[in-house]
């Protein structure tokens, strides 16, 4: 599914949403990104996964013109960017970091003031967007008595006034309880189903899972996968839950064999992820292993890998989880 | 050339559109605290001032000169002066830096629109507030010094319509300047109290030093600075009708300057400092 282009797409109706070649930013000698390519599919949910400090907003900061990069070639909806910025964010919406306001002003006020600076029909975008985030209700109080939810949405509601076709969301669902990510989840899928596309960066890989069709992961400000959610983790093979007496013990006991990629202690057992190959055998080898060790093994289940399994397996976190 | 094309070219002007301005005046209007310290310092402070002269002159009219007094207007246009200016710079430097410290910026800037349009948009925003208010206040003292002066009290004579007008444009000048560099100084500094600070310190120590002592070796130096200039260009009605400088009211002890050099140096600190801001605002990291 992810092909690789050398240049960008000369029809703008067509081609990647997002689409960047060897894009590098430099803090100092660090590099936050580093010669990242990432191609984003049309009229889909795309996350951006990474650790805290991989430099997800920085390569949101670049994409959007916040910050210029170092070296590398980008282009948002076909129209390369920076050289066509505000071209191509005439159709994309974005929110970076947590979305802040004027806390004097009212939502509705905030609002018209980012409709001013957006021109053409956006004025008349305030009303259809407050009530698509269910801030009608809320939109002549003060932003400074919101919620961090109702920011969230309020910062939804500002990418709405573009009539995006790409919204670019840094961690949408922060701050948000069950409830109002569900609720965020939902404002999100439907986005999408209108054919817009929706690129978002979060480190709730389970709401990642839920809310997105493909993903890419970011490491140390490279990215080192990218593709359909199915596919990469079905990539990854499958997890084997365990019950047994003595899950530290049994962690030891299995770090040795080269059939396990990673081990998670669990409330009453432990997690394995299996490596490519036959699953059956691999389950085989871990009952035998925790039996020869001593080990009373109670049940083993067969599971498939889930985003965050994956996600752990192939970033820097997997020393520190194993 | 499609509808969002369209829309995009213009959202490259560099010129703020009038509904940019009308958002950003509507941003500074509605912060209250700042709302009441302009509108103390620009037009309560006058009408306080002649509500106690009022009062003390009906209360004993032999001692107390009437409310409009010459002496009197110059007493208002420099308090005026004075509080207004940091009513001006306060008003200046949140018009400079809100959006930033709010994290309002990287909004704007997503939007597409040209930065240096978003600039410009906060002078027209915020010198209207801050002009208009000035002239009410103004308005009151000019109108208590028409109708409520003896012409020959404390031996001065009552400002004509002219001089009072000239004095006008004197202060809104001054606040003109006052805003213009602290939305400068603010936008460069990306936060609001240091400049504040600063301008305050330049305008009520640094400035009358400077004005008030000849610095042989450093007279060029000190005639830069804007606060000696505008002493120089003060209007006699606002100097109780002393003629000292080109101007004829700043209590100065430096050689008049001549009217270009003062000129000069007042649209050098508007411009420069406007630059300084749009600069910043342009290269900005959001």
């Amino acid at each position: 599914m992810m092909r690789h282009v050398s240049e960008p797409a000369p029809d703008r109706d067509e081609g990647w949403a997002v689409e960047a070649h060897g894009l590098t930013k430099r803090f100092g000698t660090r590099a936050a990104v580093d010669h990242v390519d990432l191609l984003v599919p049309r009229g889909c949910a795309f996350g951006y996964l990474g650790p805290n400090g991989a430099g997800k907003t920085t390569l949101i900061r670049v994409l959007l013109g916040l910050t210029s990069a170092d070296s590398g070639t980008m282009s948002l909806l076909g129209i390369p960017v920076p050289s066509q910025r505000r071209d191509a964010l005439a159709r994309v919406g974005a929110i970076v970091d947590e979305p802040r306001f004027h806390g004097h002003l009212t939502g509705r006020e905030n609002l018209k003031i980012l409709a001013a600076a957006r021109g053409g029909d956006a004025g008349k975008q305030i009303g259809p967007a407050l009530d698509r985030t269910r801030l009608t209700q809320r939109a002549d109080d003060k932003v400074s008595a919101y919620s961090m939810g109702m920011r969230q949405r309020l910062g939804l509601a500002a990418c709405l006034l573009a009539d995006p076709q790409l919204l670019i969301l840094d961690e949408p669902m922060n701050g948000l309880d069950p409830a109002g990510m569900h609720e965020m989840r939902d404002m999100l899928r439907g986005l999408v189903d209108e054919g817009r596309t929706v690129m978002l960066s979060s480190h709730l890989l389970d709401e990642v899972e839920r809310t997105c069709d493909a993903v890419a992961i970011v490491d140390h400000g490279k990215v080192i996968r990218q593709g359909p959610i199915e596919e990469l983790t079905a990539g990854a093979g499958v997890a084997v839950e365990v019950q047994c007496s003595d899950p530290p013990a049994a962690a030891r006991a299995l770090g040795e064999p080269a059939t396990t990629s990673r081990i998670t202690l669990t409330e009453d057992g432990l997690t394995v992820t299996l490596t490519a190959g036959p699953a059956r055998e691999q389950t085989a080898e871990i009952n035998r292993c925790l039996v020869k060790a001593g080990i009373c093994v109670y049940g083993l289940r067969q599971t498939h890998t889930s985003l965050e399994d994956w996600f752990l397996s192939v970033t820097s976190r997997f020393g520190g989880e194993r | 050339m499609t509808q969002h094309s369209l829309a995009a070219g213009r959202r490259t002007s560099w010129l703020p559109p009038l509904p940019l301005i009308g958002a950003k005046l509507l941003e500074l209007r509605k912060r209250r605290t700042l709302m009441t310290v302009t509108v103390a310092f620009t037009v309560a402070l006058p009408v306080i001032f002649y509500g106690i002269r009022l009062a003390y002159h009906l209360g004993d009219p032999a001692r107390y000169a009437p409310a409009g007094a010459p002496n009197a207007f110059a007493t208002a246009g420099t308090l005026m002066d004075e509080f207004g200016f940091i009513a001006a710079v306060a008003l200046g430097a949140t018009a400079g830096t809100a959006d930033l410290t709010d994290g309002m910026f990287r909004h704007l800037v997503i939007t597409g629109r040209s930065r240096l349009a978003l600039y410009l948009a906060r002078i027209p925003a915020g010198l209207s507030i801050l002009l208009s208010l000035a002239a009410v206040g103004f308005t009151v003292a000019c109108l208590v010094t028409a109708f409520l002066s003896s012409p020959q009290a404390a031996g001065a004579i009552t400002p004509s319509p002219g001089a009072m007008a000239g004095a006008g444009l004197w202060l809104e000048l001054d606040l003109l300047i006052g805003f213009t560099v602290g939305l400068g100084l603010g936008s460069l500094m990306g936060q609001r109290t240091v400049p504040v600070i600063l301008l305050i310190v330049l305008e009520i120590i640094i400035t009358p030093a400077l004005a008030g002592h000849v610095l042989p070796h450093f007279l060029d130096g000190e005639r830069l600075v804007v606060g000696v200039a505008m002493d120089q260009l003060k209007p006699a009605a606002l100097a109780g009708g002393t003629r000292i400088g080109p101007g004829g009211g700043g209590a100065l002890q430096i050689p008049p300057m001549p009217t270009w050099a003062m000129i000069s140096v007042i649209a050098g600190w508007i411009i420069g400092w406007s630059a300084i801001g749009a600069w910043k605002m342009t290269t900005r990291d959001a």
